[in-house]
């Protein structure tokens, strides 16, 4: 179901869904960037075409998650666990690719051994998409089955339409929010809509083949070509939708989950000083491995999205498209 | 599995109610559930491991070193390395430390049924075995001849000193320690484990060889097994690595696309030539 909904109705609805719902969104924050943070007032959403720097994944995976806390010598309740989060809440202007991401990470978190402050977030979610227009340089969304128009984990999704939006609902919890605003979409418009979304598919530059499997390549000097220029910094694993490692922190009495990466050296080191992943070259590996060969094994997909962030946001410029384009198959 | 929680990353409390100075710096604690219910519902196989945690200091993996037959509570067996380690090892009797698990696939018990069955070991590596070792005992009549090769780099370093007569006196059981140099009144064999296996050449006929040990000693000890006539599939190894969840999410201890702490630790050689793994 698609209805056409003018930039006034879209802000009245939402500035009347905060009475009761927490609403998340982009917000341009002076000098900063897009950020996804609480919308307080429906004014502040912004929904144009540049991107957010940090991926939606947070308000799934805390970047630290207090699990519990420890309460052995006070005697009543030795073990005092967080109540999960239950509040439904939405998230408005999340992109295809980062909607997918979430559908990835089901796979990790609610599967065997379900993670319950990621299921319970998941659930407690109305996402809300928004279709790209405008593509960065760096996206390659295509490439990794995805589209800028595509709805795939999604509730509903907006596109940008002259000086509206046209909503197309995708379940019930969608319908419960944007149902009966706007108008239908009609014949011609459809049409005109249907051109828009093959457009905005079209409109992506960066177009990589993700090979079937990247096997063949593990003892090749090629990785050590590739990670030569990493630091190490692990801004590509805190901001990719999808890496989901973690660590889990003692903190005087409190159990935390934090994320940790592959591209740091502690991440794999044994406290007998043995690391299996010793070099940059075996980290770097790793990443690209986890994501194009072992997670596609396990799961039939891709761990990346193409969303780019991790080639805008790297210091060094390592660009993992193009390093998974070239890994010499022949070798 | 932690069944009767839901969340996945709280551990079982319990209490440390023995604790055994296995050599300078190994220790063999002994757990007990606080939650009874919790204790008779924790079954494990041998080879399984658990996540123990000091709390405000970390959680780490070990492996269930006793038999589940004994019901005896949970052991652990472990060497004083790193954090984790060390404050374990400040404990004392009466203590409390969390677990979760059991963890990890375990031995195949089944697969062994009606087989002779070699036990390799050196140092720590003993640990994962001793629990199969008694397990079998317990089941004597199952399995056929048992073979246990026992290294360490001194006398010192043999760990569950007290258990060898009773390993030695049990029925069809044959018990061989080495230590790497000759020591003053050392009456076993000497020399590293790869050699003593070779001097011993066990059978390999209905046989299944069960190694673990420090990753040297394993690289060594697999060409020695296959020259005697072991297939790849009937060389069983427990793996180490640093587990942090056990539950194949935080994604440190996976060799390819094998998660150590889900899939394994427990791997036959043909896996692992499978998995282009090297110790």
């Amino acid at each position: 179901m698609e209805n056409i909904i003018s930039k006034k109705d879209l802000v009245d609805r939402i500035e009347g869904l905060l009475k009761d719902f927490e609403i998340i969104g982009p917000r341009e924050l002076p000098n900063k960037g897009i950020f996804y943070q609480p919308i307080v007032n429906a004014g502040d959403l912004y929904l144009g075409d540049s991107f957010t720097v940090e991926p939606v994944k947070k308000y799934f995976l805390s970047p630290s998650e207090y699990l519990f806390k420890e309460n052995l010598e006070q005697g009543a309740k030795p073990v005092e666990e967080l109540p999960l989060p239950g509040a439904g809440r939405i998230i408005i202007g999340v992109r295809p690719c980062e909607a997918r991401g979430l559908v990835l990470l089901d796979k990790i978190f609610d599967a065997e051994y379900k993670d319950d402050f990621y299921t319970s977030n998941r659930k407690r979610s109305v996402i809300v998409g928004l279709s790209c227009l405008m593509p960065d340089k760096t996206c390659f969304c295509t490439s990794m089955g995805g589209s800028p128009a595509e709805n795939r984990g999604m509730d509903a999704i907006l596109f940008s339409a002259g000086d509206g939006f046209i909503v197309e609902i995708i379940t019930d919890k969608g319908k419960d929010i944007f149902g009966a605003l706007g108008s239908d979409i009609g014949k011609e418009e459809k049409k005109a809509w249907e051109l828009d979304k093959e457009k905005r598919k079209g409109a992506l530059e960066k177009r990589i083949t993700a090979p079937e499997s990247l096997d063949g390549t593990f003892e090749s000097v090629y990785w050590q070509k590739a990670s030569l220029a990493c630091l190490s910094c692990g801004i590509c694993t805190y901001l990719c939708p999808v890496c989901h490692c973690f660590d889990l922190v003692d903190e005087e009495r409190k159990k935390l989950k934090c994320y940790d990466g592959c591209a740091f050296v502690d991440f794999t080191l044994h406290a007998s000083g043995e690391n299996p992943r010793p070099t940059k070259k075996e980290r770097y590996r790793q990443r690209v491995f986890h994501k194009f060969e072992y997670f596609k094994k396990n799961f039939g997909e891709n761990l990346c999205v193409g969303c780019g962030r991790c080639i805008r946001h790297c210091p060094v410029k390592i660009d993992i498209a193009d390093i998974v384009d070239k890994a010499p198959l022949t070798q | 599995m932690n069944s009767t929680n839901s969340n996945i990353y709280l551990p079982y409390l319990t209490e440390i109610v023995d604790i055994r100075q296995e050599t300078s710096d190994i220790k063999t604690v002994r757990l007990k559930f606080k939650d009874a219910a919790a204790g008779k519902s924790f079954d494990y196989k041998p080879g399984q491991f658990v996540e123990l945690s000091v709390f405000g200091e970390g959680e780490a993996p070990f492996c269930i070193s006793n038999s589940p037959t004994r019901k005896s509570g949970i052991e652990c067996s472990i060497k004083r390395m790193g954090k984790v380690t060390q404050a374990i090892h400040e404990l004392d009797i009466g203590d409390t430390v969390g677990i979760r698990g059991p963890y990890g696939n375990g031995f195949s018990v089944e697969g062994l049924k009606n087989k002779n069955i070699l036990f390799v070991a050196g140092g720590i590596g003993l640990a994962p075995l001793r629990s199969l070792i008694n397990y079998c005992l317990d089941n004597r009549d199952k399995f056929k001849t048992i073979t246990i090769v026992n290294g360490a780099r001194t006398s010192k370093d043999l760990v569950y000193k007290d258990e060898y007569e009773i390993w030695k006196k049990a029925k069809d059981t044959h018990l061989h320690l080495t230590v790497d140099c000759q020591e003053e009144n050392w009456a076993c064999m000497v020399g590293v484990v790869p050699r003593i296996l070779e001097q011993l050449t066990p059978t390999c006929k209905d046989s299944v060889a069960i190694v673990c040990g420090p990753p040297v000693m394993i690289r060594f000890t697999i060409p020695v097994l296959l020259k005697i006539g072991f297939c790849p599939e009937e060389i069983i190894t427990t793996l180490e690595m640093k587990m942090k969840c056990g539950l194949g999410k935080c994604g440190r201890c996976n060799i390819g696309h094998v998660y150590i702490c889900k899939d394994g630790p427990v791997f036959t050689n043909k896996q692992l030539d499978e998995l282009k793994y090297e110790f």
